[in-house]
């Protein structure tokens, strides 16, 4: 994949208030959603004492760090220190974010100040993403060009992962059947363990 | 630098624990094997060398180096009417200064221990005192206070807990809280940690109260459960090591204790667990 | 609110731009005095509890420097 976006998680695995860990490259990040629906990216540390917002809470529009509930509004801005109450926390301080964009219900993440977009992908929406124990660019070279798993018209994204892994996102054409999801899921499973064997897809 | 650290005593195992089947474990990164002799007292070797060995507070205490004296004392654990409770250990995989700075804080009372030890909206820290007691080469902090809904199995109600703390060694430390059933004592509760490896430890929790009301086995799951709850938070810290320069951390003046035990750490060099230049 | 800070101990040249970074982390600005091996001055503007972090901040300083004491007066 040429674009400088990575797909990261699946938009339906995200809902609004959840807190997930995401990964780019080799930087741990954490994906958010608000109340309002609003997806954020930024780096997976809380600038007090460096605990990871990914195990952190979301409240209406705001990120909270579990350790001592610094807040963070959808700028990345620290807008409460609890143990300090009457203190307007400073611009200064405040979590890095990175460029997020969702489209296709995959969430892609870049480095903040991306100014192109992601790959567009009509027709086809996020389904299931799985974990895979195998080398990105294996995996790449295995599922390259397959169009079709489980009987559905699929895209499949591969986001390298640290530690050696990969994450493998499967998209699938609108309009397929709710059976032949089933099918589509036992395929990806099917796939995976294959994957992971070193068996060619 | 970090030699001076070995010239402490440390935990590693609790005395009633113990069998004639050896346990393996590790001290400061190096392997050492606690057991017991034909007599039933404690036996500690690294490598076949015999080490000091002290059993206090219920736990067997051993040590790499030279210390300047026995293992610290806590004079209120002789009071009598005590209940002296052994917990037992957790391993964690964070660096055994962390778990200490842990102990230590008490602004996560209210997220991370969410009404048992704090709550909001009550999580103003207020300004409290530390100092270096240079006479015992101690950190101390007293005049503590915080609100707690419910402080101790023994408490009835929120009350504004105060706390002292202490530490009296690179990874032990001494909490005194206000203990309701008997106004004027404190009730004590340590964590004493065994160092493995620089991210890896064996928490051994402690406690020395005066309850009459919560069997043995409440007062033991309740310390559980606040010390699992503290693990969550340890082993998502980021840098893994505990860093004596503060780089992008924002301590604050509630994090007074904590910036007190690093500096405390760095002027002895007691650095196994540390990282010294900027995360 | 301006404090005027007086930082004693061990110190080296690695702390100017290390107590330089630390005051542009947390947002106070910071106007340097005069200074030596043993004491440095610094004005220090920013809110009370903003004061407090910087103070707590600097008495860990750079892994090379030792600070001894901080003293704070109001300017």
């Amino acid at each position: 994949m040429s674009s400088n976006w990575t797909p990261v998680a699946l938009s339906q695995d995200v809902l609004p208030g959840m807190a997930i860990p995401a990964h780019l490259q080799d930087q741990d990040l954490v994906v958010w959603r608000s109340a309002t629906g609003r997806i954020a990216a930024w780096h997976d540390r809380c600038p007090h004492r460096g605990m990871r917002l990914s195990h952190g809470f979301v409240r209406g529009e705001f990120l909270s760090c579990i350790y001592h509930g610094w807040r963070y509004g959808e700028d990345g801005q620290c807008r409460k220190i609890p143990a300090h109450p009457e203190l307007a926390p400073p611009a200064a301080i405040k979590v890095p974010r990175f460029a997020v964009c969702e489209s296709a219900g995959v969430v892609w993440v870049a480095p903040e100040g991306e100014t192109s977009e992601p790959v567009d992908l009509p027709g086809f929406r996020g389904f299931r993403s799985v974990a895979v124990n195998a080398a990105a660019d294996q995996v790449a070279r295995d599922v390259a060009g397959q169009g079709h798993l489980g009987g559905c018209d699929v895209v499949m994204l591969v986001q390298p992962l640290p530690g050696g892994d990969c994450g493998l996102h499967v998209l699938v054409a609108d309009g397929c059947a709710d059976a032949q999801l089933d099918a589509l899921s036992h395929a990806i499973e099917a796939l995976r363990r294959r994957l992971e064997q070193g068996v060619a897809a | 630098m970090s030699v001076t650290m070995q010239d402490h005593w440390y935990p590693v195992a609790l005395a009633s624990g113990l069998r004639r089947s050896a346990r393996d474990t590790l001290l400061l990164g190096r392997a050492i094997r606690v057991a017991l002799d034909d007599g039933g007292a404690p036996v500690v070797t690294a490598e076949g060398r015999a080490l000091p060995v002290q059993v206090k507070f219920g736990h067997v205490w051993t040590t790499l180096g030279v210390p300047a004296g026995d293992v610290f004392d806590i004079p209120e654990a002789d009071q009598p009417g005590r209940r002296l409770v052994e917990v037992g250990s957790v391993k964690v995989r964070c660096s055994p200064l962390r778990a200490v700075e842990n102990f230590l804080d008490i602004a996560h009372f209210p997220f991370v221990h969410t009404d048992v030890l704090g709550s909001e909206p009550h999580t103003e820290v207020e300004r409290y005192e530390v100092e270096i007691r240079d006479d015992v080469d101690e950190v101390w902090a007293t005049k503590v206070k915080f609100f707690q809904p419910q402080a101790a199995r023994s408490a009835q109600g929120g009350i504004t807990t105060e706390y002292m703390y202490r530490v009296p060694g690179p990874t032990c430390s001494v909490l005194y809280k206000t203990c309701p059933p008997r106004p004027g004592e404190w009730d004590v509760i340590t964590l004493f940690v065994q160092p493995l490896t620089e991210t890896t430890c064996e928490v051994w929790p402690w406690m020395a109260l005066f309850d009459d009301d919560s069997t043995m086995t409440e007062m033991i799951h309740f310390q559980q459960l606040i010390f699992l709850q503290d693990r969550s938070i340890l082993e998502n810290q980021l840098p893994a090591l505990l860093p004596l320069d503060p780089g992008r951390e924002i301590p604050t003046r509630a994090d007074m204790l904590s910036i007190a035990y690093r500096r405390w750490l760095k002027r002895h060099g007691y650095t196994f667990g540390a990282q010294l230049v900027a995360a | 609110m301006t404090e005027r800070f007086i930082i004693s101990g061990r110190l080296d040249g690695s702390l100017l731009p290390w107590i330089d970074g630390h005051a542009r982390r947390i947002g106070v600005a910071v106007d340097f005095g005069p200074r030596s091996d043993s004491a440095m001055e610094l004005r220090v503007d920013g809110p009370p509890a903003l004061l407090d972090a910087m103070e707590m901040g600097c008495l860990l300083g750079p892994i090379d420097v030792w600070i001894e004491d901080i003293r704070r007066e109001p300017v």
